[in-house]
């Protein structure tokens, strides 16, 4: 009775190891596991590893990691016996960690379909990552309120071709906010939420205005120690979006991404500092007669009185790069080579990127995407603007900007000083570059 | 006066339950409204404008690609295996590590309450890698990564209850020939009603809400839990569909609720079955 | 009766025992092999010795994460334990809805942590935000609230644990205890605290880890907000408790993971001296049955 007992046990407690050696015989014909980033592309990922493998009879799975937990998500998939085979890194930085698991992309096809192989991540003539987003940020405004404004008895600038500089955007700003009840709105800008879920905006996007100029002086892609020479600039601009809002600047604090959002669905603000992505939350949804129509949206390059801005273009860049994992077998590798091509080349799958996804793909075939700030910031390359661009992925850590966003809050809520700011933004970075370069 | 003073008593305690309780009525009431009153007006009760009777809920379960009745199924199937298990191993081991007191008893008592300590961050990724190489990443066998990593507290509980019972019961038990699985059975278990019941309940809450464990072991291709479920209504760039998570909390309270509910009448029955022993 | 069962271990002992080296020793002890390692899989892992170690001890956010979560642990150990015993006292001895209140009270524990922070941060915001400031621009609100929240959510667990000692302890005692004119103060305090030192041990012991391990709770109440910038640039954040400083660290950069392992083995270590030398105090006190 003991022996059959424990006998029993010690067979349960086997079978485990048992199954395990033998699902790893099952994967010889090659198939693709792609751990996502962006929950809300998920369904149309699905959907194309769907028909993909309708199509061809590869296995294609797709996990999307859930939200803040890409890195958690990576680092326990990719040490277990079925592991993701492609992944994504957000830039230089980030590859750091994952450099040793990138396949060498410099002969793949997904490659030579790049338009322009300044979107590919690149060390020592290996090409790590493949940029598979183009995204563009700025200023994004309501067309009509603006209208509005420059229609108003107020206004001393009175069309958007004026407004080329830091001093003609603070007017308009500054006017709007001193007569926002005419106008109808409670403020000139958005919430400059500093809640998680849009601290992004600040600590990231906008202080990639000041990287951008420094490292444009200097002439340089990245830096060891950044000296903060536009730093008054950035104080300039980030004044005026707190100073010039739907709430005082003390409420910041707590305010979400949602909040802005809704603000600006709503007519409730002008100015709103975000990207394309932002385009499908806050276009026009019959069912709740929310959103703005195509022809309301407009976008701003974001002016922080840095000499030469008037011909400053929008922000545009990448921070969502494909990488292969080196460690996966031969057939994995090759299979999943083959579906990105199938993916950047292929009706459906270009069809897809940009009318599911909303992509701006960097690739030959890529479709145009059915998006107006889109065509906005083509606008702006045609103009002959100089694109900004996403210096921020060679920020030397999260930690810098975590760093960097608790001091823009304390500063507007008049807890802390622009000193901190300062501190946190210049000696944060020295000391972080030398903590993760040591 | 002492009748005034126990209604007073009471009295007293149902004003504190009444606040007690308002956060949880706080979802309850947002779950029914539109995810913008939400945020801009946390207590407000939904009217007119900003009521969507069920919406909320429609869109918390038909969200994503993953259905969400496999959530609710895997979460049953991991929760109550789970804590079975628990209950089950870690009563008899308990008993055993009291009653045998042995060096290897010892031992493995201070390295339960040792692993109570350990903050699950710093064994996460060498869990995850552990259960998947061993298969232990389906609903079905992740119960024993559960009864690992519970059984500190749970042994830790018993063996404080175990300690508490008489020999003299046991040593009657033997006497009459009983060997060691029908004493534990037919003697100690139905004592340790009470204690079973409330490491229960515990185990339970702690299984049924966990996330980070499940979503980090798991073959979440295949598997998720409902907390996994509600983690993915956070999208990114502030995508968060906050009216759904107050309704997909309010469902996956609701179980809870009503297993508490019942066992509460075990608790008062075992308590009298225990007292019994005095 | 000993030498009996000791017979039958495989049945009664082994199955716990190997889900624990499974579940729990085995990751644990890799753990801290991976303490002196660079890694970011613990498949690729290099032995670095102390290098991780040496870079806890200066780092600032460290020491002021302890020292925080030594004075959160004081302060919700006491206050938790003390409300939940006279909560249970109270519903032990027989007012009216005592069943109802017991449910009530054990509530909060049927949500998760993340959303519990969740739910309070509107409700500490909703109030503090009429003055103009909020839970995440001022430290002592960050304590303070870290603590409302804790205390909502553990008196119910804890007074559970109380009410399964209080019932236990048997009548007859507190008669014989009555028959020698003993008064109510007199018998709760030579009667039944002793009795119930085993619960007393268990509450102490479990509020004590709980307030040490924090982690959902503080992440998503004040996640570490507000902070102050420190030399070089870095900021320590005023509400940060260890766990979640040791989670940030994991992060922080691509030589850190070993960092914030080598953390969680001092972090360990700590709680082990002060949790058991809790348990030796206490268990000194329970009464021989």
């Amino acid at each position: 009775m003991k022996k059959t007992t424990s006998l029993i046990i010690v067979m349960l407690l086997s079978i485990g190891i048992f199954s395990s050696c033998r699902r790893q015989q099952q994967t010889a014909a090659g198939s693709v596991y792609y751990l996502n980033f962006k929950p809300e592309q998920d369904a149309a990922w699905q959907e194309l590893a769907r028909e993909y493998t309708e199509e061809t009879g590869v296995q294609v799975t797709v996990l999307t990691a859930s939200e803040g937990n890409y890195e958690a998500t990576l680092t326990s998939e990719i040490g277990k016996n079925d592991p993701p085979t492609l992944f994504q890194v957000n830039g230089p930085v980030g590859l750091q960690n994952w450099k040793n698991y990138c396949y060498d992309l410099s002969s793949s096809a997904v490659y030579s379909e790049l338009t322009d192989k300044n979107f590919a991540l690149t060390e020592n003539n290996m090409v790590y990552g493949i940029a598979y987003v183009i995204e563009t940020y700025g200023i994004i405004y309501n067309k009509t309120l603006l209208n509005k404004y420059f229609a108003s008895t107020f206004s001393t600038i009175k069309s958007v071709d004026e407004i080329n500089g830091f001093d003609s955007f603070a007017t308009v700003v500054r006017e709007i906010q001193a007569n926002k009840e005419s106008l109808g709105v409670s403020g000139a800008f958005t919430s400059a939420g500093m809640d998680s879920s849009s601290d992004w905006r600040f600590k990231t996007h906008l202080a990639n205005m000041p990287i951008y100029y420094e490292y444009k002086d200097e002439n340089i892609t990245s830096t060891s120690a950044i000296k903060g020479t536009y730093l008054d600039n950035y104080k300039q601009i980030w004044d005026l979006y707190i100073e010039n809002a739907t709430v005082p600047k003390t409420a910041i604090a707590t305010k979400t991404a949602t909040d802005a959002q809704t603000e600006f669905k709503t007519g409730r603000a002008v100015f709103y500092q975000n990207g394309t992505w932002e385009y499908s939350n806050c276009k026009f949804d019959p069912a709740s007669g929310e959103g703005l129509l195509d022809a309301e949206f407009g976008m701003l390059p974001i002016y922080i009185g840095a000499p030469g801005e008037e011909n400053q273009g929008l922000c545009t860049g990448s921070e969502n790069y494909w990488c292969v994992n080196k460690n996966a077998s031969p057939e994995d590798i090759e299979a999943t080579l083959q579906f990105i091509n199938w993916v950047v080349t292929s009706d459906t799958g270009t069809e897809s990127l940009a009318e599911d996804m909303n992509f701006v793909s960097p690739f030959k075939n890529a479709e145009s995407a059915d998006n107006p700030l889109v065509d906005i910031a083509n606008e702006y390359i045609e103009d002959g603007k100089i694109s900004v661009s996403w210096n921020f992925s060679t920020i030397p850590s999260d930690a810098w900007k975590n760093g960097v966003g608790t001091a823009l809050t304390q500063y507007a809520a008049g807890s802390g000083s622009w000193e901190s700011v300062r501190k946190a933004f210049v000696e944060g970075w020295a000391s972080e570059y030398a903590a993760a370069n040591r | 006066m002492r009748k005034i003073r126990s209604h007073l008593t009471s009295l007293f305690f149902a004003v504190i339950s009444i606040i007690y309780v308002s956060p949880i009525f706080i979802v309850l009431m947002n779950s029914f409204k539109r995810r913008t009153a939400i945020s801009s007006e946390p207590f407000k009760l939904p009217n007119a404008e900003s009521f969507i009777s069920l919406g909320n809920y429609i869109t918390g379960m038909t969200f994503g690609n993953y259905p969400f009745y496999k959530s609710v199924l895997y979460s049953f199937i991991i929760t109550i295996a789970s804590a079975l298990l628990i209950l089950i191993c870690t009563s008899m081991c308990a008993w055993f590590i009291v009653r045998v007191d042995n060096k290897i008893c010892k031992i493995f008592y201070y390295l339960c309450i040792f692993s109570m300590i350990v903050p699950f961050q710093m064994v996460m990724y060498t869990l995850s890698k552990t259960a998947d190489s061993l298969s232990l990443n389906t609903p079905f066998t992740i119960p024993i990564i559960y009864l690992g990593f519970g059984a500190g507290l749970a042994v830790f509980m018993f063996v404080g209850f175990v300690k508490s019972i008489p020999l003299s019961m046991e040593e009657s038990a033997s006497i009459d020939g009983c060997g060691p699985m029908r004493t534990f059975f037919e003697v100690i278990l139905p004592i340790m009603k009470p204690t079973l019941i409330s490491v229960g309940i515990l185990q339970i809450m702690w299984i049924w809400n966990d996330y980070l464990l499940p979503y980090l072991v798991l073959d979440i291709k295949k598997y998720r839990t409902i907390p996994i479920h509600i983690q993915y209504l956070n999208g990114s760039y502030g995508q968060t569909d906050i009216g759904a998570i107050m309704a997909l909390i309010v469902l996956s309270i609701i179980p809870i609720i009503i297993f508490y509910f019942t066992s509460q009448k075990y608790i008062i029955k075992g308590i009298i079955a225990g007292s019994v022993k005095g | 009766m000993k030498r009996l069962l000791s017979r039958w271990f495989p049945i009664f002992f082994l199955p716990t025992a190997l889900s624990f080296i499974i579940g729990f020793l085995y990751p644990f002890i890799s753990g801290i092999y991976l303490s002196f390692c660079s890694f970011i899989t613990t498949s690729d892992a290099t032995f670095i010795g102390i290098e991780n170690y040496k870079a806890v001890f200066s780092d600032p956010s460290f020491l002021y994460s302890f020292l925080f979560t030594i004075a959160f642990a004081l302060v919700s150990v006491v206050l938790i334990n003390l409300i939940a015993f006279m909560i249970a006292y109270a519903l032990t001895s027989g007012i009216r809805g005592a069943n109802l209140f017991r449910t009530v009270f054990f509530m909060p524990n049927l949500i998760g942590g993340i959303v519990l922070g969740y739910i309070w941060q509107l409700i500490f915001d909703g109030i503090l935000s009429r003055y103009g400031t909020s839970i995440s621009l001022n430290p002592t609100y960050g304590f303070w609230g870290l603590i409302i929240l804790m205390c909502w959510q553990q008196i119910g667990y804890m007074m559970i644990i109380y009410i399964a000692g209080l019932q236990s302890v048997p009548e007859d005692i507190y008669e014989a205890a009555r028959i020698d004119g003993a008064g109510k103060w007199q018998i709760l305090k030579k009667v039944t605290v002793p009795m119930v030192m085993p619960s007393i041990t268990i509450c102490t012991f479990l509020t004590l880890t709980n307030s040490f391990k924090l982690f959902d709770q503080n992440l998503s109440l004040t996640a570490g907000q507000p902070g102050t910038v420190g030399a070089g640039g870095r900021t320590v954040y005023l509400t940060e408790m260890l766990a979640l400083n040791i989670y940030n660290t994991f992060y922080r950069n691509n030589n850190t993971r070993g960092i914030g392992q080598a953390k969680a083995v001092i972090f360990f270590l700590i709680v082990t001296v002060i949790a058991l030398s809790q348990l030796y105090f206490t268990r000194r006190k329970e009464v021989q049955q």
